[in-house]
């Protein structure tokens, strides 16, 4: 099975072709705030140099969120399309979860975060079994004290050998976690990037949606929708109460 | 058989509340067009919230693209070309709409068109009527009031701008004003048709001789009188009040429009964007044009209500008039917030 995979979740591009559990290509750029202008164009050199159509693909899989808002919009955007037009498989995967891929030890808790400024992370912690970040501490919005809670908690339960902080802004808090109860470590930049090579593999094993159903995973409520709720009491409701076609 | 192959566009418009698309023929026929409009959601907030706007955005677009292929009947062997707003607007909602259609271009091979949206307004006539040129165009709407000079139907220019405020903006402030939910640009035509100009606001640079327009004066003085009837617990008339703004609006856009076809001399006028569904502003134009001596009068396009606010065949007529000139975009569009049409050489003294 051919597989296609983006990121666009952080300020780096990650674009991906893997033929079942091999990777066949992976390109990646530090292109802040320009996925829209390089996305297309790396997706085409790709697909040119290895004498395939976009039709060929099997499966589009992309970063589904957290990140930012922009970004995730123009991957998931990208992918829906291919999928919903050529007829083909699509699937979404946790930045997080993709984040955590590059480690592959056992026995080592990995957080998994993206630095959402004021001490807040989007983040989530996950366990390697079987060659498979499974998840144990789900992914979140979380400031950071409520985030070292969480992982004092796991490990006072289930006592892992390691600790790992993979991905963005976890430097900036070596204080806080310097509190916590195990010794740990950071990822390696490599590790601290989003892969969409790695995105295609766990991609392997999920199954598809319905391209129209595809969403990014923000994790976040608008501030607007928050304000409006807190003032008025009234529920959130599902989008699809607020856009009707005319 | 026809020796002209009919020329089909699909395109995208998404730069502000509404996600859009739709299928044109020939840049004058709308074989299907999908709106679905976000005003529900973003009443809530009283305006636009950006990133509320690209949630709804992206919820909407592969599905409506389907409807806009199966109401025009047709399968994408049937398009010969994907169009897309890439500017003015809300840059992440124009993402969606962009990403889309790239997307949409990559994966059947159709040649890609990136339209202006201003552009766009004001070709919604050519979905309405054959345009003659030059044409002259007035186009207002939340963010844009320009008179825009048409001398074929890719070159447009600039010769007259709003300073401060955009029309439809003003509307949406002094609506607030009045307790109107946004978009407030309807209720306050008909509460105008309701009520008489007793209130005389200022009508700036009404008399200036360039074709420029400045509506922050206006606003101010309407919220001003407001504020000062509420301090001395006065109850104002809401329909005069409604009224007096509108007639200064009116006022000035059609003073400063009808002095710039006198110059220009189109063979047609058009009116396009959102307050071109003003009722007060047409009548107000159809009379004053049918007042100019007959070797003045140009022909006068006003779209359908619906063609005035944001939609996607009208980015589809724009489209075919860039396809015939082949204009076409590659796979590095992107958005542009802040797209302007070119000013014409006087503007830019
Ligand atoms: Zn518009």
């Amino acid at each position: 099975m051919k597989i296609l995979s983006i990121s666009t979740a952080t300020n780096e591009l990650s674009v991906a072709l893997n033929e079942d559990e091999r990777l066949i290509v992976e390109k990646n750029e530090l292109d802040e705030r320009n996925h829209s202008e390089h996305l297309d164009p790396i997706i085409d050199e790709i697909l040119n140099k290895n004498k395939l159509k976009l039709k060929d693909i099997d499966r589009f899989a992309v970063a589904i969120g957290p990140g930012s808002y922009t970004g995730l919009r123009i991957g998931v955007t990208t992918v829906k399309m291919f999928a919903s037009i050529l007829n083909k498989e699509v699937v979404g995967v946790s930045t997080l979860q993709a984040l955590a891929a590059s480690y592959s030890e056992e026995d080592t808790l990995v957080v998994a975060g993206i630095d959402a400024r004021n001490d807040n992370f989007f983040a989530g912690a996950y366990l390697n079994e079987n060659g498979q970040p499974v998840n144990v501490i789900p992914d979140g919005h979380y400031h950071i004290d409520v985030l070292l809670t969480a992982i004092n908690e796991y490990l006072n339960d289930h006592k892992p050998k390691k600790l790992l902080f993979i991905g963005s802004g976890f430097d900036k808090q070596i204080e806080q976690l310097d509190t916590l109860e195990l010794p740990y470590s950071f990822g390696s930049a490599e590790q601290n990037a989003i892969h969409a090579g790695l995105i295609g593999k766990l991609a392997l094993n999920k199954e598809p949606v319905d391209p129209d159903l595809l969403l990014p995973n923000y994790l976040r409520r608008t501030q607007a929708e928050v304000d409006w709720h807190k003032k008025t009491g009234n529920p959130f409701g599902p989008d699809s109460n607020y856009v009707e076609e005319v | 058989m026809d020796s002209k192959k009919d020329i089909r566009i699909l395109a995208y418009e998404s730069s502000c509340d509404e996600t859009s698309t739709s299928v044109v023929k020939n840049g004058r026929e709308i074989e299907s067009l999908i709106v679905a409009t976000q005003i529900k959601s973003h009443q809530r907030f009283g305006g636009v919230v950006p990133e509320v706007a690209s949630r709804h955005h992206i919820e909407v677009i592969s599905q409506i693209t389907k409807e806009a292929l199966a109401e025009a009947n047709a399968t994408w062997n049937d398009i010969d070309a994907i169009a897309v707003t890439y500017g003015p607007g809300l840059v992440g909602a124009l993402l969606i709409g962009l990403s889309a259609a790239k997307a949409a271009s990559m994966a059947t091979g159709l040649p890609l068109i990136g339209v202006d949206h201003i552009m766009g307004h004001i070709m919604a006539a050519q979905l309405t009527d054959e345009i003659i040129y030059p044409a002259l165009a007035l186009q207002v709407s939340g963010g844009h009031t320009e008179i825009v000079l048409l001398k074929d139907p890719t070159h447009f220019e600039i010769v007259g701008d709003t300073r401060d405020d955009a029309a439809g903006e003003a509307y949406d402030k002094i609506g607030r004003v009045l307790g109107v939910n946004y978009p407030a640009g309807k209720t306050i035509d008909e509460w105008a048709h309701q009520g008489k100009d007793t209130f005389n606001f200022p009508r700036a640079m009404m008399e200036d001789d360039d074709y420029d327009f400045s509506f922050s004066g206006l606003k101010s003085a309407f919220i001003n009188t407001c504020h000062h009837a509420d301090q001395i617990h006065q109850e104002l008339n809401k329909y005069d009040l409604a009224a007096s703004f509108q007639a200064a609006v009116v006022d000035v856009l059609a003073h400063k429009t009808i002095r710039a076809i006198k110059q220009y001399q189109p063979k047609t006028f058009i009116m396009g964007g959102g307050v071109a569904a003003n009722l007060g502003l047409r009548d107000r134009m159809e009379a004053e044009i049918a007042n100019l001596p007959e070797n003045l009068t140009p022909k006068v396009i006003l779209p359908s209500l619906k063609l005035c606010g944001d939609n996607a065949a009208m980015i589809g007529a724009a489209a075919y008039n860039l396809y015939n000139e082949g204009e076409f975009s590659d796979l590095t569009l992107n958005a542009d917030p802040s797209l302007e049409l070119p000013y014409a050489a006087e503007m830019l003294k």
